[in-house]
């Protein structure tokens, strides 16, 4: 990770003004908020290499391939194919034609920041008291011990985007984590994901601070809210860039005074922080889209797009993914107009269409949702199959978070993230058998020694036992 | 339509543009499994006249107006969801179209949500095009606004409705609801030990005005902690002719329950329950049916702590008599998902055919439905034709039968979805 703030530019003349003038006392030194305070102390764990042959796979980007196999080694798929020639002595383990995916990825999920017990104490995913809070991280909320966690590790949920929730306008940075146990949430932090930021259209924001009789209490306001912070972010931006410029020029300039919020809106605006925008509605969608236009930024997703199928071919255009449920609807107005088919609907009309479950139940069994949404699709005529349907929550979620050069598809080069279903994956009664992350087995039905359980469980029920 | 022997493809077709068949057609499905709680007739004929079941198997005819080859598809009893609240919201946040639960804590036992029940509610044809015949609505406690402790545990009495071509109530009060929850302590001072109080004084006032009423009415009574009407609704509770439902979840609130229920005599249905396997032989010998959502596995509160995603297993293994809701938050908007949950149920170890009793027969027969939650020669035909496995989320309901007429697969969100796949499929051409 670099620790500049802005361009890899700036950050060049930064580096090489710093190297030349090191002896010197003149120099003015350019100081850089550190853009990593909070770095991934995650390691791929060391395993020998080894083999899964004769499986029946959903690659995660559209393909199902019968009968192959995999090497994996260091964490990552290094050969891939039917009958491949394994190096002598290679540990191999006989699928036996039973069916792998990729490790299933929930890019909207607040555990850890909502975790079990929701209790008050824990109640640290909505920082509602301002409706701009961009100075916030969830990764700070996060709980590791959060006993939800394991059950989405056990339903074959490898990689997690934690997001504040959406009480506020800018709600602060989200964070990706891979799902396994640590003790801290820098041991679960995704290395080098980008760090997305929260935003929400509609119904909460403007529902919460207009009933404190302040703004945003209408959707007009929403709109004025999210403006004014932009407008902030662009002069907090251009202070930046001049004074790197001055102070590159040999100026002696005083850096501006850090303000973490701005800082968040400025990382935005230079395109290394994605945002991820809770917006139902296709109306409020084109309007983000146009004071994204405004400000010169680009939006990665759009969550809860309950009226994806109105949005698709805008999305198409700009390239945004909408996010979606297979069926939720009717908790408030803007949720009023689902459609089973809305995921299928969005596919169909070539825009990228991922799952999510904001919810730590349907987390488990995000492939019984995706079955849901293909089903609903095919019962129209479209005639999605389970290798199309399983990339809303492989590769097309990789794709939302920026990390589909890494995850979401197995394919030689991708992390080993994979997982073994006792069953068809689109079956109810399917479970996840075995869960890789990074080549390491991290999840074993069939193993009570693979299946983490935190540390809340011991006890907890009765002395001397584990809660199931 | 008469007497043609319909392909699949055709079936499907004929289902979009004609979907009606008047009830006084007969229809005959081939070849389908058919699910009941007893067992499974795999690829039997099933023969529907005039709404009710005549024939099962080689007997039935070999003519029908409508004929549907039913192969390597499945037939169950129409489903039951019994925890919801469809026809008493419309808009979860539009507080306007909500009714199932109510600020006023002067209202009690006596409050009947079936007074609030909307047949035109754009819930029910959304539910009953996935294969949802009925549903119990339940009554729910309302936040507080006032001081702490002036609440009430009961939140008043549960409704039958079948949601077919014309909704209706079935049966206004099958039970009266308490919340025993910690959302209901909640509601009456933060104690489970004021709440038992409070339920104890609430049962003997209501002993006390049935034995006593002209008397009572008449002003001559003691202090009582409810008013008339809620102890006069509370009346058949207390003489066990009328069950008390009770939401509880921990352990030892659900033997409280069940020591209150032994020591007034009452009737008892345990919901929620989450706990409810670790008394399960104690609930199964008392004969205390529990309503579940056999898909909640998080300890999402301190009473919750020992949910577990195989306690329908362990309590079908004990004996306990179970009927099914959910999935999860869903079991309103979404209540036919409680099929999701009855799979979740079998693919962590429940038996296939209890999964559907649970949503079928169970129900029927705890809350007085006029069917019989099965597929049997001689009943009304209340059922669904299922395009695979009966609790596979890939199969469709295919074809709805709700008390012996044809539903038609019609739902403002079908409407959504014809407007704008119409659109996206002019765009790509």
């Amino acid at each position: 990770m670099t620790t500049n703030l802005f361009k890899p530019a700036a950050l060049m003349a930064a580096l090489v003004m710093a190297g030349c003038d090191q002896s010197t006392d003149s120099t003015a030194e350019i100081f850089l908020p550190n853009k990593n305070p909070f770095p991934s102390t995650y390691a791929v764990p060391a395993n020998p290499a080894f083999a899964l042959v004769n499986a029946n796979i959903l690659t995660g980007d559209g393909a199902e391939m019968a009968g192959t196999d995999l090497l994996i080694e260091g964490g990552k798929i290094i050969a891939m194919g039917v009958d491949l020639e394994l190096p002598e002595g290679t540990h191999t383990v006989n699928m036996a034609g039973q069916w792998l995916t990729p490790g299933l990825i929930d890019v909207h999920s607040h555990m850890g920041v909502y975790p079990a017990p929701a209790t008050s104490n824990h109640d640290d995913g909505n920082e509602m008291t301002a409706p701009v809070t961009a100075q916030v991280w969830a990764e700070h909320s996060v709980w590791p011990e959060d006993p939800q966690f394991e059950k989405a590790l056990a339903g074959g949920v490898t990689t997690l985007q934690i997001l504040p929730g959406s009480g506020n306008l800018i709600g602060g940075r989200g964070i990706t984590l891979k799902n396994i146990p640590a003790l801290t949430v820098q041991g679960m932090k995704f290395p080098d994901a980008p760090y997305s930021l929260k935003m929400a259209c509609g119904e909460n924001p403007k529902g919460y601070y207009g009933s404190l009789g302040m703004l945003p209490s209408t959707r007009m306001g929403n709109m004025a809210g999210y403006r004014a912070a932009w407008i902030e972010a662009t002069d907090y931006k251009k202070s930046w860039d001049d004074y790197i410029a001055d102070a590159n020029a040999g100026e002696d300039v005083e850096a501006p005074t850090r303000d973490l919020g701005l800082e968040t809106l400025a990382g935005v605006l230079e395109g290394d922080i994605r945002i991820h925008n809770h917006c139902y509605k296709v109306d409020e969608m084109a309007q983000m889209i146009d004071m994204a236009k405004e400000f010169g930024y680009s939006i990665a997703a759009f969550h809860h797009a309950v009226e994806g199928y109105k949005a698709a071919p805008m999305l198409a255009k700009e390239n945004i993914c909408a996010v979606m449920w297979a069926d939720w609807w009717g908790f408030k107005q803007e949720a009023f107009d689902m459609v089973r088919e809305n995921i299928a609907l969005v596919d169909y009309a070539k825009a990228c269409a991922v799952i999510h479950s904001d919810d730590a139940i349907q987390v488990q069994r995000l492939n019984q949702e995706v079955a849901k949404a293909m089903s609903a699709g095919n019962r129209m005529g479209l005639d999605i199959s389970a290798g199309q349907a399983i990339r809303w929550a492989t590769q097309n979620a990789a794709q939302s978070l920026g990390l589909e050069e890494k995850i979401g598809t197995l394919a030689v080069g991708k992390n080993a993230d994979i997982v073994l279903w006792t069953k068809h994956p689109m079956s109810i009664y399917s479970l996840a058998q075995k869960v890789w992350i990074d080549g390491h087995l991290r999840f074993d039905r069939n193993d009570k020694s693979v299946q983490p359980t935190s540390d809340f469980n011991l006890g907890i029920i009765n002395p001397g036992a584990t809660r199931p | 339509m008469k007497h043609a022997s319909m392909t699949k493809s055709v079936f499907f077709a004929s289902l979009l543009s004609a979907s009606m068949v008047c009830s006084a057609d007969s229809i005959l499905i081939r070849n389908a499994d058919i699910y009941n709680a007893t067992g499974m007739s795999a690829q039997t004929h099933l023969y529907i006249d005039n709404g009710v079941i005549r024939a099962l198997g080689d007997s039935a005819p070999t003519s029908a107006d409508m004929i549907i080859e039913g192969r390597g598809m499945s037939v169950t009893a129409g489903l039951f969801n019994a925890a919801t609240h469809i026809g008493t919201v419309e808009v979860g946040q539009i507080e306007q179209t909500v009714d199932f639960y109510s600020d006023n804590h002067a209202v009690t036992a006596s409050l009947k949500l079936a007074d609030a029940f909307n047949p035109r509610s754009t819930l029910i044809p959304h539910n009953r095009v996935h294969g949802l015949s009925h549903a119990i609505i339940m009554p729910e406690l309302g936040f507080n606004t006032m001081e702490s402790g002036s609440g009430s545990l009961f939140a008043g009495q549960v409704a039958l409705v079948q949601l077919g071509n014309q909704p209706k109530v079935i049966n206004d009060s099958v039970a009266v609801a308490v919340d025993y929850s910690e959302a209901g302590i909640s509601q009456v001072g933060n104690s489970r030990a004021a709440g038992l109080a409070q339920l104890r004084q609430a049962l003997t006032d209501a002993q006390h005005f049935a034995a006593n009423k002209a008397a009572a009415m008449a002003g001559n009574h003691p202090d009582y902690v409810l008013s008339y009407a809620d102890l006069e609704a509370l009346g058949p509770v207390v003489t066990g002719t009328k069950p008390l439902l009770v939401t509880t979840h921990r352990a030892s609130d659900i033997s409280n329950i069940l020591q209150l229920a032994a020591d007034y005599n009452l009737t008892l249905i345990l919901s929620g329950a989450t706990e409810a396997w670790m008394l399960a032989e104690q609930i199964a010998s008392a004969g205390v049916p529990v309503i579940i959502d056999p898909i909640n596995n998080l300890p999402i509160s301190y009473d919750s702590l020992g949910a577990r995603i195989d306690s329908a297993k362990l309590l079908a293994e004990a004996g306990v008599s179970m009927l099914f809701t959910g999935m999860d938050w869903h079991s309103t908007h979404n209540a036919y998902l409680v099929r999701q949950s009855a799979g979740n149920a079998v693919a962590n170890g429940l038996d296939k055919l209890a999964a559907i009793a649970a949503m079928t027969t169970n129900p029927a027969k705890l809350f007085g439905a006029q069917v019989s939650g099965t597929v049997t020669i001689g009943e009304v035909a209340d059922l669904v034709l299922w395009g695979g496995d009966p609790l596979e989320m890939t199969s469709e309901a295919k074809l709805v039968i709700i008390d012996g007429e044809v539903i038609p697969m019609q739902s403002r969100s079908l409407q959504l979805r014809d407007r704008y796949y119409k659109r996206l499929q002019a765009l790509q051409q």
